[in-house]
């Protein structure tokens, strides 16, 4: 792996400097297609009710998750829909997941005068142990009780259960299935090593500088700039760095000026001003050297509403004169050698956190995956656009590496699928945090942390 | 029909319809539960009185595929992008609705969804 590679040239630093220092040409691109054409949003237009999202995404996923149901409870499963259910015939129904949630922040319940509460704080997670769930067709819902997971599951799944209706009006489930992994991709990865680094949450325009200094080595290591010549033969094999999410700190988004008189604020500066400045001349180092895909994130300035658009360049102007920068949307989606990279900066995976019993940021990115929806909480918890047309959040084909970023920690894992899906989950960490970035291996599917730290004054180890 | 002089004889007149009125599009019907009181209708922009008025049947055909279920919900998006939508998620819409819906494309009666009264849509 990379590092491997790079430690035994370490005493050419020690060496006097050669006359003619070598050079490492960075690997060509051999080829890049964007496909997150589903995300870009054209005109958009907010009259609409979230209505039409829930349609097409149970018109769109009732198809796969029948052939499902079929194959795993017998061809001859009764499939009903809830208006044709008969007390106690077992039989299967496809549906939209719905969990009532007593803690579920509601904003009629806070501006509701007669109930005089203070809105309630925002909370790690808002299950509790009386939540329910409720099964949605197009017409009817039916609550859900039996064999089922009430804590694990959240609002918006498509599944499809087996079992019957009781006489109390309950759908007593036995057995439920999802979409599980969409149909594989065909491969056609590189033959030789070929690396795509991924980092998120670089947090810039915090209070605190120091992960600018392990920012900085990230660049450089990139750039080959750092490390003796084993490194930088290494890092020319890099030919991607995506960004994922959260480039400005979440200090940049403090609303004080908001709520300030006019008069006292006219001379303050936006905080994510600076912090943009500074993204820029980063993002000019690396785009000099190598093709850099950069998705906003929860804190940065585009929409907040999923799927969230490019940042647009002129806020960049330095690195945007660059091609090799590439402003795209979150969630983003597209072929990098061959090999189909399909991820989104998080706020997909910590909202399914905040309303699951699941703990685990890798165990929730496989159960997305399996659940064949890339966010169904939105638009439920997580603003979402109108779609009316086509859920774009669906998920058709199997990715080969399916991200998320700003994860607590570094995770990845390699998934197998029965139909020959092969699948690299990574969970890519929170670099003002953990200064670790990730970099996948593009020939065999594996990935590696690489973590960048200075010692500081108050350095544990 | 001689009524007794009002004040709203100075406002502009509206085109009245006869009793045979089709029922469906008026924003009234929604108040009135019988459809036969109902004379002007209300919609703001008074239809170019060069266009022959849709067929009575074929408002009547259009709003039945506004409230069929099968192809999801009708409020929020025009006649047409509900019909191309049902298409391609293959509920199989009828045809004949597309044509109607294409030959009186420039009517905001047969274009629009069903509005309700108060609804935004």
């Amino acid at each position: 792996m990379f590092s491997e590679q790079a430690a035994p040239t370490a005493q050419g630093l020690l060496a006097p400097p050669s006359v003619e220092p070598p050079t490492f040409p960075r690997v060509p691109v051999l080829g890049y297609s964007d496909c997150s054409q589903p995300f870009q949003l054209g005109e958009r237009s907010f009259s609409r009710q979230y209505a039409h999202i829930y349609a097409v995404r149970l018109a769109g996923m009732r198809p796969g998750l029948e052939r499902r149901a079929r194959s795993r409870w017998g061809s001859d499963v009764a499939l009903r829909k809830l208006s044709e259910l008969q007390a106690g015939e077992k039989c299967c129904v496809v549906g939209t997941l719905f969990k009532a949630m007593q803690l579920q922040p509601s904003i009629l319940q806070e501006i509701s005068e007669e109930h005089n509460l203070v809105p309630q704080p925002p909370l790690p997670k808002y299950i509790q142990p009386s939540d329910e769930l409720i099964l949605e067709d197009e017409l009817q819902r039916i609550k859900l009780e039996g064999a089922i997971d009430v804590q694990r599951l959240v609002t918006g799944t498509i599944l499809a259960v087996y079992g019957a209706e009781q006489d109390d009006g309950r759908f007593l489930v036995e057995d439920h299935c999802f979409a599980d992994l969409p149909p594989p991709l065909p491969w056609n990865g590189p033959s030789s090593d070929r690396f795509v680094l991924l980092a998120s949450g670089l947090g810039l325009g915090s209070v605190s500088g120091e992960a600018l200094l392990s920012t900085q080595l990230l660049v450089d290591v990139v750039t080959g700039q750092l490390g003796a010549e084993g490194e930088q033969s290494c890092a020319a094999q890099i030919t991607r760095v995506i960004l994922a999410g959260n480039l400005l700190s979440q200090n940049t988004q403090s609303r004080d000026t908001i709520n300030k008189a006019k008069y006292l604020t006219k001379k303050t500066q936006a905080a994510s001003v600076e912090a943009v400045k500074m993204l820029d001349e980063i993002l000019l180092q690396l785009c000099t050297s190598v093709p850099v895909d950069v998705m906003p994130g929860e804190f940065d300035p585009t929409n907040y509403t999923l799927p969230q658009q490019p940042l647009h360049r002129c806020m960049l102007p330095l690195a945007s004169a660059y091609a090799t920068l590439r402003l795209v949307t979150n969630p983003y989606q597209a072929n990098l050698d061959g090999v189909r990279f399909l991820g989104t900066s998080g706020q997909n995976i910590s909202d399914i956190f905040k309303y699951s019993s699941m703990d685990d940021y890798l165990e929730i990115l496989e159960w997305t995956l399996l659940a064949g929806h890339i966010s169904p909480t939105a638009p439920d918890t997580l603003g979402c656009y109108p779609f009316y047309k086509s859920d774009p959040f669906i998920l058709t084909e199997c990715p080969h590496v399916y991200f998320c970023g700003n994860a607590p920690h570094f995770q990845s894992k390699l998934l197998q699928g029965k139909e020959g899906q092969r699948v690299l989950l990574v969970t890519v960490p929170d670099f003002s945090a953990t200064q670790t970035a990730c970099l996948v291996n593009l020939r065999d599917l594996t990935c590696q942390p690489i973590t960048f730290s200075g010692f500081g004054a108050d350095s544990e180890d | 029909m001689e009524q007794p002089r009002r004040i709203t004889d100075s406002f502009p007149r509206r085109r009245r319809r006869g009793p045979g009125r089709p029922p469906g599009r008026l924003k009234k019907d929604k108040k009135d539960k019988d459809k036969a009181q109902v004379k002007v209708k209300e919609r703001d922009c008074p239809r170019a009185p060069s266009q022959p008025p849709p067929d009575p049947a074929l408002l009547e055909m259009l709003r039945r595929f506004d409230l069929s279920w099968e192809y999801g919900p009708c409020t929020g998006i025009t006649r047409l992008q509900r019909w191309e939508r049902a298409q391609e998620l293959g509920l199989s819409p009828p045809g004949p609705i597309r044509d109607a819906l294409l030959e009186h494309r420039d009517n905001p009666d047969v274009t629009y969804r069903w509005v309700w009264e108060g609804m935004g849509g």
